[in-house]
């Protein structure tokens, strides 16, 4: 019986997943990751009941239930490097690189080295393994119908297999191994956070809730009597989920007040508190009064400046053409062509030509795409094929 | 009321008595007035207050005027805390209130046996020259050891004696915290031969966030909470009328069965504790064997996660508390089970039981059978 540990974090998706592995027959294990938290005065990160109801659902499956401490992983790979890149003037996007670096390696290798033969996760994409030498997560079983049938045995392990990724930390074999494609409920998909997970990774990645909506989720959940049937869905990240990025990064860098200027006239219209705090294509929070509603188009870190427009037809609100460096490939690099794109989380997959300077990608969408700010990043598919994305440069 | 649990936690909270909630609705509604206003309707309101206080002093021995009013036992000892200002002699096993408020002063834990038991001798040998305040629980709020109070007591009037004797002026004190014990307990201050009292509601079927404060009258207090005056100067606030007067109501009912209600609940106590051990010969009791309060069992299923058993426990409906760990708070077990020299696999596996009002024979053979089936079962899955 493959060994599967299952990401619990205490809602009610990683529920279900452990839910439905344990029905498929896996010997499931679940995991609560602890990421880094930090005590704000005034609000509690809810980390304490998370992982509580995440064993809570653990007892009621009666499976193993672990804690793996990444705090201090956590807090290097992915909230240094978030507060890096604002102090760079960029927008990064933490929970892309909670899975690149926690989820889909850290947690990964661990589970793999604790005796784990595979884990899985509450993310609404899919693994196709079909194209892949590995036998062991076969898409097919890794998507249940939702049926309880309790004949069903899962596929042979390739055990050899299992042990020699283990113990690897560089995942950067090429070819074509697993492919990650997106979510049946498309409302939901949540590949353009998984773009820079590895496909070699992905043979060991189970998504069973990848062919559910969310609403098939709940009800699932809510048959089963789980616990966390009707809670509520997390938002953003803990450590700064409550209270705002914007409070979270004053207490790592100096607010220093400049000018906002209009970029057209070169004006100064008022003062900000630190263009650090600043999105490109960001409208609110500029209290410069009544009137249209002005856009962020630029900022220069070095003089602290921002800049904005009143003109929603400003060319830098609207690029003809996206630079990506720091590309990912999930499997192999595609050729120059037409793809889809997505800028972020839950925008719709826009039409784009992809070409190629050096290592850098070039992306020229068929209608101009709002403003995406540096360090954000844009992930390229192909059909329902997320196939990775790069940061913007 | 009909429930549709079993309810083993009476150590951390209990349900409003019935006749108590009965006694404070009017003073939330019809008497709301402010006890400190001119007019006829509060001057009946304070003279409630007054004959409420009244009987609490009367339930515990005292005088009227010798107690401060509180927002419960953690604000108590805080009050009996805040006018030391020398070393203090506490217990490790203490209540975290009372090891929080000890740290702020220059103080010495006293250790205590392997049942949780503080001999008067260890607090003896403790007591400094300098020491001002004792402070010793009635009863060990997770393992329900019963402390010799009267002995300690003792100890500390032989040391004001000796020091009257030696010409040292440094006065001595000894406060108890008695929110643990009190339905089970006789809190007469005279025979305990304290100095300082605390008492919660909360714990005897009265509202939460309502406590006491005894202190003789020789005993200086320094307000904490400084305002309109309030108590004597000491408590600030307008009165919690309402709560005083449920407290009273709960104290009285809570003194009156006291007998009947201690020897019940250590029938059905021994009874599930027999039951429990019969199941798991492996199991291992904490707490005195005779110094223990009636409801009180603590029991340990060495390499069981007793967690789980919580959550198992919590699904068919049964309430129970961890005696140690939990997982949010790894690594940081029960001080009370560290103190006693619990070995950290028995502690984990630990079941505090906490039997009242709730419980009857039925409730009890009940959970009995339900507590043995989630542990067995647990124990299945561990040896898988």
């Amino acid at each position: 019986m493959p060994k599967v540990y299952v990401g619990m974090s205490g809602g009610v998706d990683s529920s279900l997943t452990a839910a439905l592995l344990k029905e498929q027959g896996y010997d499931v294990t679940g995991v609560y990751m602890k990421n880094w938290t930090q005590d704000m005065p005034g609000m509690r990160c809810p980390w304490a009941d998370d992982l509580a109801d995440a064993k809570r659902v653990a007892v009621q499956l009666g499976i193993d239930f672990k804690v793996f401490d990444f705090e201090n992983e956590y807090r290097h790979k992915v909230v240094d490097y978030m507060i890096d890149e604002y102090k760079r003037g960029r927008t990064p996007n933490p929970d892309i690189m909670c899975n690149q670096e926690v989820k889909f390696k850290l947690f990964l290798e661990t589970a793999l080295e604790d005796g784990a033969d595979l884990i899985a996760t509450g993310h609404y994409a899919r693994v196709d393994n079909s194209a892949s030498d590995s036998a062991m997560a076969n898409s097919s079983y890794a998507q249940p119908a939702g049926a309880h049938s309790s004949d069903e045995v899962p596929p042979a392990l390739a055990s050899e297999r299992s042990a020699e990724i283990g113990r690897k930390t560089d995942f950067t074999v090429s070819g074509r191994l697993a492919q990650l494609k997106l979510a049946a409920d498309t409302n939901k998909d949540q590949t353009y956070f998984l773009y820079r997970v590895s496909g070699e990774a992905l043979q060991k990645v189970l998504f069973p809730l990848g062919s559910f909506t969310k609403p098939q989720v709940r009800e699932m959940a809510r048959e089963r009597g789980l616990y966390t049937a009707a809670k509520k869905d997390s938002q953003g990240i803990c450590f700064v989920g409550q209270i705002g990025i914007r409070d979270f990064l004053s207490q790592y860098v100096e607010q220093v007040p400049g000018d906002i200027i209009d970029k057209t006239t070169g004006k100064v219209l008022g003062r900000h508190d630190g263009a650090i705090f600043y999105t490109i294509g960001q409208r609110h929070g500029l209290d410069l009064g009544g009137g249209l509603p002005y856009y962020v188009v630029g900022k220069d870190m070095d003089k602290n400046e921002v800049y904005v427009t009143t003109n929603l037809n400003d060319d830098s609100l609207w690029k003809p053409e996206v630079e990506l460096d720091e590309v990912h490939w999930i499997n192999e690099a595609p050729s120059e062509g037409d793809y889809k794109i997505r800028v972020r989380h839950r925008a719709a997959l826009v039409d784009a030509h992809l070409s190629y300077d050096g290592d850098k990608v070039i992306l020229k969408p068929t209608s101009p795409e709002r403003a995406v700010a540096a360090g954000q990043s844009v992930v390229i598919y192909d059909g329902e094929v997320c196939l990775g994305g790069g940061i913007v440069a | 009321m009909k429930r549709d649990f079993i309810y083993l936690d009476h150590a951390a909270a209990t349900p409003l008595d019935e006749r108590v909630a009965k006694a404070m609705a009017p003073y939330y509604t019809d008497r709301f007035f402010n006890p400190s206003s001119p007019y006829a309707p509060s001057i009946e309101v304070r003279r409630d207050y007054e004959a409420a206080k009244a009987s609490l002093a009367h339930s515990i021995g005292a005088r009227p005027d010798e107690l401060v009013m509180t927002a419960g036992a953690t604000e108590s000892i805080n009050l009996a805390f805040g006018g030391i200002s020398g070393h203090v002699v506490t217990a490790e096993i203490e209540h975290h209130a009372v090891l929080r408020a000890s740290e702020k002063h220059d103080h010495t834990l006293v250790k205590s046996d392997e049942h949780g038991l503080v001999s008067a001798e260890a607090v003896k040998l403790a007591i400094r020259p300098d020491t001002q305040l004792v402070s010793i629980a009635l009863a060990n709020n997770e393992l329900g050891t019963v402390q010799p109070l009267r002995e300690i007591a003792e100890v500390v009037r032989n040391e004001r004696r000796a020091r009257l004797d030696r010409g040292n002026r440094t006065l001595i004190y000894l406060h108890c915290d008695a929110s643990q014990g009190v339905g089970q307990l006789d809190v007469n201050v005279a025979r305990l031969g304290v100095d300082m009292l605390t008492l919660n509601a909360a714990k005897i079927y009265g509202p939460k966030q309502v406590g006491l404060l005894w202190a003789a009258s020789d005993v200086r207090l320094t307000p904490q909470i400084v305002g309109g005056g309030q108590e004597r100067n000491l408590r600030s606030g307008t009165e919690n009328v309402a709560g005083v007067i449920g407290f009273a109501k709960a104290l009285e009912l809570a003194t009156e069965h006291r007998k009947y209600e201690s020897d019940r609940l250590a029938q059905l106590r021994d009874q599930l504790e027999k039951t429990l051990v019969e199941a798991f010969p492996q199991a291992v009791l904490s707490g005195h064997p005779r110094h223990r309060l009636a409801g009180h069992l603590h029991i340990s299923f060495p390499g069981v996660d007793a967690e789980r058993i919580v959550f198992a426990l919590e699904n068919r409906d049964v309430l129970v508390a961890t005696g140690s760990a939990c997982a949010a708070n790894q690594g940081t077990r029960s001080h009370v089970l560290t103190a006693i020299g619990l070995a950290p696999e028995v502690a984990d596996g630990s079941l505090r039981l906490t039997l009242g009002h709730l419980n009857d024979e039925v409730s009890i053979a009940q959970a009995g059978e339900i507590i043995i089936e989630e542990i067995k079962r647990e124990m299945e899955r561990v040896k898988r």
